[in-house]
């Protein structure tokens, strides 16, 4: 049976492969590992420069795996929460500002930041999240990850790539209720 | 085990098996990884003896189960602490003003009781963010507009009962004054709602604020009598159309008639819209009067501007004269029918015309609401009544003595709404932060956020280096000195600062202090409401508030 889970990691297969045969920056990344955990949405945001590679990779990946632009205003906020709810793990790129922002409301429910690199260059975000994709990079949550601070900031030019998971607690949010 | 204060292990583990009783086992949070949550981002402790941690969390559903939380909380004499969503980094995020207290997170309270767009009001739970109320509005159609705070993640009702303001127009903007109705579980578990909802089946309880008797709903604000459960707030209805003015004026000390001339227009309710001062010398906002972009400052100025013993005004006002520069630019939000909006600006350019010099643009007037394509490109959008968190993407402060910026806190003194005392404020900050080489621009104005007064809001880094921390909040404490000695009190502030805060409202010797504390010991005998919130202790813990935890 086919299910959203089997599709997404068949697509995320697909979407390595296409951006190992094509994208120089992501040659790293090769067929996904059968055994490597899903990845259910890719993050990105908008307020960053995004260069050529970067553009042509969302494009291949958003063919099979849902992409979300964020600009940190109420549209994409809704697209979040949408997200958040169906995800269980959901891989990014961007400023320390807008991952500042994106992991406050991801704790809301019940996601923590388990991996995160800092680059001055989105490329070798790229790579990171390339391999992150496809399974080349394990998501193992780094024990260290909570005392590592990053600038709330995008004014340093500093552009992360990063995984977020969600972990055994439950959400402490279930989305707004109406009476 | 972290214990809250005065209380033994065995009482709290059988407290904690209470509260996990009403709520579900799986919303008591008492693990290090979920109460690293809870702590505040911005802290200016970060890591050291004093921060202020929780000993655990309890996240209800709704009213009944506060209710019966705040039972236990009595019977066992537990601190706990109610937060909202916890976002209000830079006066404390989710962490207690009192460590130990367990925090009563209020989030998964997030239902829009009653929207009503005949009569523009919202009752709204807690866990209600600006972002869900506004897509809830977008998502019905309804022709309401909220009012919102920048950044606007955090709780309607949170941002309000800390005092928070907005941005549209003034009747709107003071988010408490905008309340109308609350209802709160006090701290021996009774509910009580005020104003017309103390009248069952009240049928105005969110039209008529002032209700019969003595108005108490400013005792739930910045304060720790209770648990406010629901609250109503008036909403207003979406303007048709919305512009800018733009006000230039030649002279420094042309401030002074300009600030008396705009207070007696906003006094008449003719100016309702924010309005921000700003300095073409410098470059930033309120240059639409110059052609469109910013103007290139000029050769003559920077060196004035950057000069390292700080900005001499009579300088930059004889640099700008020479460069043909206005020294001040004002520019005004106006909303509302398109004759209107030209009829205000009629009224504001009567006035303002008796300043020598003084010169007007009125942009162009546009339809409501603008394409998204254009609101996506704007900086910020809380003018148009729509929450964002473009806020962070300002981020200017990346290091401060060697050590990268995390966050910040905030300095908010009240400052008259005069150009003299805009002007010695001015000053008096900017040489502080040049005497300390903080991050600061090089004019700082006054916002115009209030009514009646000036907010003159001045941000410190925080960074996560206890050293370096330690020096901030000695600046802090320097800042609280030199305001409170002109007679300029604080609106709001962090909860490491509550105490010190609160100690320069001394009138008569603490009578107001004292007066809340006369409250707190009648309504909270066992002192377990929001310990130390706003610089109001129980008795039994006064001196823990007196050293300053």
């Amino acid at each position: 049976m086919l299910t959203r889970r089997t599709l997404v990691g068949a697509g995320l297969a697909f979407a390595a492969s296409a951006c190992a045969g094509g994208f120089g920056a992501c040659g790293s990344t090769a067929q996904r590992k059968p055994d490597a955990r899903p990845i259910d949405a890719l993050l990105i945001d908008e307020t960053i420069e995004t260069p050529p590679q970067m553009a042509a990779f969302i494009e291949s990946a958003a063919r099979t795996l849902p992409v979300v632009g964020l600009q940190l205003d109420a549209a994409a906020y809704a697209k979040l929460i949408g997200v958040l709810g169906k995800s269980r793990a959901i891989v990014g790129i961007s400023s320390g500002a807008t991952l500042f922002c994106l992991e406050r409301m991801a704790w809301d429910h019940g996601f923590r930041l388990t991996q995160r690199t800092d680059h001055c260059a989105g490329d070798a975000c790229l790579e990171d999240v390339a391999a992150i994709l496809s399974g080349a990079r394990a998501l193992a949550a780094s024990p260290l990850i909570l005392v590592r601070t990053y600038r709330p900031s995008r004014a340093d030019g500093m552009l992360h790539a990063w995984v977020m998971q969600k972990s055994a607690s439950l959400p402490i949010r279930q989305g707004r209720r109406e009476v | 085990m972290k214990l809250p204060p005065n209380v033994s292990e065995a009482d709290f583990t059988a407290a904690l098996k209470e509260f996990a009783a009403v709520v579900g086992g799986q919303w008591l949070f008492t693990t290090d990884d979920d109460l690293y949550l809870y702590r505040d981002s911005y802290s200016p402790m970060w890591d050291e003896a004093d921060e202020r941690t929780a000993s655990a969390a309890v996240a209800p559903d709704n009213a009944d189960e506060v209710v019966a939380l705040v039972k236990i909380a009595n019977r066992y004499r537990i601190p706990i602490y109610p937060i909202s969503t916890g976002k209000n980094l830079g006066y404390g995020g989710a962490a207690p003003a009192c460590a130990g207290s367990v925090v009563l997170d209020l989030k998964r309270m997030n239902r829009i009781v009653e929207i009503d767009e005949r009569h523009g009001y919202v009752v709204v739970e807690p866990g209600v963010s600006y972002f869900d109320l506004y897509n809830h509005i977008q998502e019905k159609g309804l022709k309401l507009w909220i009012d919102c705070p920048s950044p606007g993640w955090g709780s309607v009702m949170g941002n309000a009962l800390d005092g928070g303001v907005g941005v549209t127009l003034a009747p709107y903007r003071n988010h408490f004054e905008a309340q109308c109705g609350i209802e709160v579980v006090l701290p021996d578990g009774r509910m009580m709602r005020t104003g017309m909802g103390a009248l069952p089946g009240a049928k105005t309880w969110q039209q008529f604020r002032p209700g019969f008797g003595p108005r108490i709903d400013g005792l739930f604000k910045q304060s720790n009598f209770g648990v406010v459960t629901k609250m109503g707030f008036w909403l207003m209805p979406p303007p048709e159309n919305f512009t800018t003015g733009v006000v230039t004026i030649p002279r420094f000390h042309d401030l002074i008639p300009l600030i008396d001339i705009i207070g007696r227009l906003e006094q008449s309710k003719i100016v309702q819209g924010l309005w921000m001062l700003s300095s073409p010398t410098t470059g930033t906002r309120g240059d639409a009067a110059h052609g469109g972009g910013a103007p290139k400052i000029d050769p003559a100025i920077l060196p004035v501007l950057t000069d390292p013993d700080g900005v001499n005004m009579d300088r930059l006002d004889a640099a700008a004269q020479a460069a043909g520069l206005p020294f001040w630019a004002c520019e005004f939000n106006l909303y509302g029918p398109k004759k209107l909006i030209e009829a205000q600006w009629e009224c504001i350019c009567d006035a303002v015309g008796v300043i020598k010099g003084a010169r007007f643009k009125l942009n162009e007037i546009r339809k409501l609401p603008l394409p998204a394509d254009e609101l996506k490109s704007l900086f910020d959008v809380g003018q148009f009544g729509i929450p964002s968190l473009r806020t962070f993407g300002l981020g200017p402060m990346v290091s401060y003595e060697g050590e990268d910026v995390v966050g910040h806190i905030f300095f908010s003194p009240v400052i008259p709404r005069t150009g003299e005392a805009a002007i010695e404020a001015m000053e008096v900050f900017a040489a502080i932060a040049r005497k300390h080489k903080l991050p600061y621009p090089p004019l700082q104005f006054p916002s115009s956020i209030f009514e009646r007064a000036f907010l003159f809001a001045v941000g410190l880094p925080v960074t996560r280096s206890a050293v370096v921390n330690a020096k901030i909040r000695d600046v802090f404490r320097e800042l609280v000195v030199i305001a409170t000695a002109r007679g300029w009190g604080e609106y709001r502030t962090a909860p490491a600062f509550y105490d010190l805060i609160m100690e320069t409202y001394s009138y008569n010797d603490h009578a107001l202090r004292d007066f809340l504390g006369t409250i707190k010991e009648a309504v909270d005998p066992n002192g377990i409401m929001s310990v130390g919130r706003y610089g109001i202790w129980p008795r039994h813990l006064r001196d823990a508030g007196k050293n300053g935890r």
